[in-house]
């Protein structure tokens, strides 16, 4: 027979059937007029307006975002001074620390929710709100983080941290000027992984907010009446924002504009 | 040597049981200072500890009369060359080289008027815009000598930097870094477990082994009056006779070999009766046509011409063949002849055996 395709290429087209057609269905439901049965086609973008005057939208985006760049930020912090301090500190005690360091991947979103939001409140007296979903969302995506950078700083050479201590640089210095330029990619992948899963995250920023709206907590609530057709809108949306946002980073490494290494 | 700009009194360090220093004592001054010793005899740790990158157990370090022994390296002023180069790869050449003048806080100015000078020096001129990756072997050499000498440093560290280098280029580098040493009249502290580099370049030189100096001392003096076995063994690689000590007079020793009556300086306490090794350089070999009385006999097995000199490669009773080095000379160039050798008791050197 004609024009066949390897096995390879017939497995690997439904790995990505599985793993992208239900995101694709979603994207296309989002532009038909009728949600419940979106054939023959008839396309709209009444959806996407609708959303955009859906009740606290607005306030759920600006939450959302800052929950997922304050974890980011955050974590990838945390997790690059913890992956240093694994590497570089001889110790016998060096895996058992960084299983602790692991050990919140374990632990289920819904725990560490509910959990977070007994201490605040039982312990410290603190309510919640945003700062305090940053915090619990810090709690677990450290951990991912934490995987992110050390699986490159392993591979850092702190050899040229000592020569650019020999050559005058004090060790913030030193970091700054030779080991962050290097390891950045790595800091960089960490701040993304952890935005993502923050900014996505409901179990455990739902018990922290409270009222305050995200766009996980609005869509949650949103489901309670069904499936309304700005919930497709508002899944595409933030599909698509995510595959520019790394279309971007692609285009810029291709291009040489971002260098993720310098090996010969 | 004038005045002392690096002084080590008792440098100790242990890694849990190895001894990578033991109560090492140096001076160095203004001169070309190396540290000959093989692969784990603790060089490389030495130069760490002068550095800051590593702090003695017991003992001081002194640069130019201040004990530095505890105070960091950032602050302590000294150059070094590392053997796998450690050039910033996410920075170009010239980023490289000022890097030490920007901690210092040098304004541009300054930076690039320096950056000429030891571009001009180290003949790098014109790849000042590249990166490391984009350099040979030996440019990478001569960017990170341009950025341990760029600050005038109060000492240059050198860890065995030709190592990595092909043979024709190392010779070339050998001659430069001596020159930059003359011009500079900075002290430079030279490591490498190659003797010939030492001797080529060094004023001065230390024999290191388990993390102790065996011998220091001006290179033709540790080349030619080597005071322990090891020292002899290790330089100049001389041919090596064991036998036992019949007789000791006047500082020299007769050596009984295969029924021989060899002389030698008899060195480290040695009695007769005990079996001693006894080293003499292939350069300090007379060789004869024929046999000879007073000599030992031997038949040549090959004339390796050099240019300048031949290896005659001779073959002694009991299997031993020894290297004699010496003018060409046209009768020598036939394999299988009969030839006798000798020496004057003064060029050989006897220590107890096993020390
Ligand atoms: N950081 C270290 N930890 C454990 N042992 C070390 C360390 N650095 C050096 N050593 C040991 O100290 C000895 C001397 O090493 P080194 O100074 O590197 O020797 P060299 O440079 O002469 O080859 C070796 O036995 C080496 O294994
Ligand atoms: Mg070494």
């Amino acid at each position: 027979m004609r024009g066949t395709f390897s096995i390879q290429v017939q497995l690997l087209a439904l790995l990505y059937l599985f793993l992208y057609a239900p995101i694709a269905y979603v994207i296309y439901v989002s532009f038909q007029k009728d949600s419940v049965w979106p054939f023959p086609p008839d396309f709209t973008l009444e959806h996407y307006a609708d959303l955009l005057h859906l009740r606290d939208f607005h306030a759920a985006l600006v939450n959302s975002l800052t929950i997922g760049i304050g974890t980011g930020l955050l974590s990838a912090l945390l997790a690059t001074i913890a992956a240093i301090g694994v590497l570089r500190y001889a110790s016998r005690w060096r895996g058992l620390v960084a299983a602790a360091y692991l050990a919140p991947l374990f632990i289920a979103h819904l725990l560490i929710g509910i959990a977070s939001l007994m201490f605040n409140k039982q312990l410290l007296g603190l309510p919640g709100n945003i700062g305090s979903a940053i915090l619990a969302n810090t709690t677990y995506a450290t951990a991912f983080a934490f995987l992110v950078v050390l699986a490159q700083l392993a591979k850092h050479d702190w050899r040229l941290d000592e020569a650019a201590m020999v050559f005058g640089a004090p060790p913030l210095r030193a970091f700054w000027s030779v080991t962050l330029p290097l390891i950045w990619p790595s800091v960089l992948g960490a701040v993304i992984v952890s935005f993502l899963l923050a900014f996505n995250n409901l179990e455990v920023t739902f018990y922290q907010v409270g009222a305050r709206p995200t766009l996980p907590t609005l869509a949650w609530g949103e489901l309670r009446h069904g499936v309304s057709e700005e919930l497709y809108a508002l899944a595409s949306l933030i599909n698509a924002a995510i595959f520019l946002f790394l279309g971007a980073l692609y285009v810029l490494l291709r291009t040489g504009a971002l260098r993720l290494d310098y090996r010969d | 040597m004038t005045e002392a700009v690096l002084r080590l009194e008792g440098v100790t360090k242990r890694f849990g049981t190895v001894v990578a220093a033991d109560s090492v004592d140096i001076e160095i001054g203004r001169e070309f200072f190396s540290l000959l010793g093989p692969s784990g005899s603790g060089k490389t740790t030495m130069l760490r500890i002068i550095a800051g990158l590593e702090v003695p157990d017991l003992g001081n370090v002194r640069i130019e009369g201040r004990d530095v022994t505890r105070q960091p390296p950032y602050r302590r002023g000294v150059g070094m060359v590392f053997q796998d180069f450690l050039l910033f790869p996410h920075k170009t050449v010239a980023e490289n080289i000022v890097f030490p003048l920007r901690m210092q806080g040098v304004p541009p100015a300054g930076r690039a008027e320096a950056l000429g000078w030891i571009t001009d020096l180290v003949h790098l001129k014109g790849l000042e815009g590249r990166f490391p990756h984009q350099l040979s072997g030996g440019q990478k050499q001569r960017v990170a000598l341009a950025r341990g000498l760029v600050s005038r440093p109060k000492l240059l560290l050198l860890d065995e930097p030709l190592a990595n280098l092909d043979r024709e280029l190392r010779k070339e580098m050998e001659v430069e870094i001596r020159r930059f040493q003359l011009e500079l009249k900075i002290p430079f502290v030279y490591v490498t477990h190659n003797q010939e580099e030492a001797l080529t370049m060094s004023d001065r030189m230390a024999i290191m082994r388990d993390g102790r100096i065996l011998q220091v001392g001006g290179k033709l003096d540790l080349y030619h009056h080597p005071d322990l076995a090891f020292v002899a063994g290790f330089l100049g690689a001389p041919n090596v006779f064991e036998g036992k000590v019949t007789g000791l007079a006047d500082g020299l020793a007769i050596i009984d070999w295969q029924g021989y009556p060899l002389q030698a300086r008899a060195k480290g306490g040695l009695a007769v009766g005990q079996r001693a090794v006894c080293f003499v350089k292939s350069e300090k070999i007379e060789l004869f046509a024929g046999t000879g009385q007073g000599r030992v006999d031997g038949v040549l097995r090959d004339a390796i011409f050099k240019g300048q000199y031949a290896d005659y490669l001779v073959h002694l009773a009991g299997a031993r063949e020894v290297t004699v080095s010496g003018p060409p000379r046209a009768e020598l160039f036939a394999p299988g002849r009969p030839v006798s050798l000798s020496w004057s008791a003064e060029d050989g050197d006897a220590f107890p055996a096993g020390g």
